[in-house]
């Protein structure tokens, strides 16, 4: 058997990779707002939450690299589609509307909070380590969307209205986030997926908006099996398609 | 036959001449050097602790550190490792480190605002302003130039400023208990 079917066999990898890959494709994704946020501080904003992202899963990558004998690149990249552990949310399109993107980044920094929590309770040393850095860090990216969504909750009337409809936009789609990875029991799952809700209940509260979170309904789940709608193909493809013209290419 | 003490004392002096690439101050100032080894003669290795997972300065550090130790006398191989624990923090930088940042407009705030189980705060007022000094001063963005440096505004001279970004929940003591 080789290093990745080996690693692809441990249920705990399933749970590391399900955040891994939302961050790598989510940093990805994000990076097309580059230059075009509303505001100079929201771009510079939300370019360094995804380049933050994208180090976030390289370190979770790293970690488990080194414990399967695999290079990171090679954890992050080389995997077949069947492979990834990501939900689909990350990769919908968001249309470039700003909302939308922002109530996506917002629910998943409300979820990589628990999850990250669970993994510092669980894992083992290293990835304890790592994780309680990324807690931090991402802890910041959660104090400033927390901060603009009540912000705009509770700003002028089309600022209002345009995140309500993004909220309802996303909220049908959220519960893919809290898709039990294979081999991870359900139980364990529970408590972080009502962790998640209350912290974006509170804020929403706090920001007059009405949200509504249902929880994964079968017909959007999948990828935490590995299982992908043609949006996350089309991104995964566009992420590598450099590394494919070139492998191994450097600069 | 050359004292091991002067050998570290040597690559001690090399490390502090090395600046940091996005800021004003050497990365000894910085609190950016946690270890220098030498098990072996002439065998390096050194501990570095970065200050934000996703700074883009990492490897052009690093570089820096194994090229102009691995240049001194006695020196046959330098090595430098990357490490989270212990964090980085704000308290690791020195006072020169701090004259030096001020004097290019960056604060080193020393209070940070109460931890809390979900979120960071980040000190969002009274800041003194380093170019007039008062303190009606607001944070304009979390997110700077830099990963590790926040954007602020002084009401009284209207300029800005940045500050050295301070992160709660680091030690292993403030993961909140399950449940």
């Amino acid at each position: 058997m080789t290093a990745m079917q080996d690693m692809m066999k441990d249920p705990h990898v399933n749970l590391v990779l399900s955040l891994a890959d939302d961050l790598l494709m989510l940093g990805h994704v994000q990076g097309d707002w580059t230059g075009l946020g509303p505001i100079l501080e929201e771009d510079i904003a939300s370019s360094s939450m995804s380049q933050d992202d994208l180090s976030h899963a390289l370190m979770l990558y790293e970690h488990l690299g080194s414990r399967f004998g695999l290079d990171p690149d090679v954890v992050a990249y080389e995997r077949g589609i069947g492979d990834y552990r990501c939900c689909d949310l990350v990769t919908v399109p968001d249309e470039f509307d700003w909302a939308v993107a922002f109530v996506r980044r917002w629910m998943l920094a409300h979820w990589a909070t628990p999850l990250l929590d669970h993994l510092i309770r669980t894992g083992e040393d290293d990835l304890q380590e790592r994780c309680r850095r990324l807690r931090a860090e991402q802890a910041l990216h959660l104090m400033y969307l927390d901060d603009w969504m009540r912000r705009l909750g509770t700003g002028a009337v089309e600022a209002r209205d345009r995140m309500q409809a993004a909220i309802e936009r996303i909220s049908p789609l959220a519960g893919m986030l809290v898709e039990t990875p294979d081999g991870v029991a359900t139980s364990e799952f529970d408590a972080l997926r009502s962790d998640w809700i209350a912290g974006m209940e509170e804020v929403a509260a706090a920001a007059g908006l009405s949200l509504d979170i249902e929880l994964p309904s079968p017909d959007t789940l999948g990828g935490r099996r590995g299982v992908h709608a043609e949006h996350f193909i089309q991104q995964h493809t566009e992420m590598n398609e450099v590394r494919c013209a070139d492998p191994g290419a450097s600069w | 036959m050359v004292n091991g003490d002067d050998i570290l004392a040597s690559i001690h002096e090399t490390l502090a001449s090395i600046p940091d690439p996005e800021l004003p101050c050497s990365i000894v100032d910085l609190g950016l050097v946690e270890a220098v080894t030498m098990d072996d003669p002439g065998r390096v290795e050194i501990t570095l602790l970065p200050t934000f997972t996703g700074c883009p300065a990492l490897d052009m550090i690093a570089d820096d550190v194994t090229r102009k130790v691995g240049e001194l006398d006695s020196i046959e191989s330098c090595h430098v490792t990357w490490i989270f624990d212990p964090p980085w923090t704000t308290d690791r930088i020195t006072e020169r480190g701090r004259d030096s940042l001020k004097s290019h407009g960056v604060t080193v705030s020393r209070c940070g605002g109460a931890p809390s189980s979900r979120t960071v705060t980040l000190q969002t007022s009274a800041i003194p302003c380093p170019w007039c000094g008062s303190d009606r001063t607001r944070l304009e963005s979390p997110f700077g130039p830099t990963r590790c440096r926040s954007i602020h505004y002084c009401d009284a001279c209207q300029n800005t400023f940045e500050d050295m970004k301070r992160l709660d929940g680091l030690g292993k003591t403030s993961t909140p208990d399950p449940g």
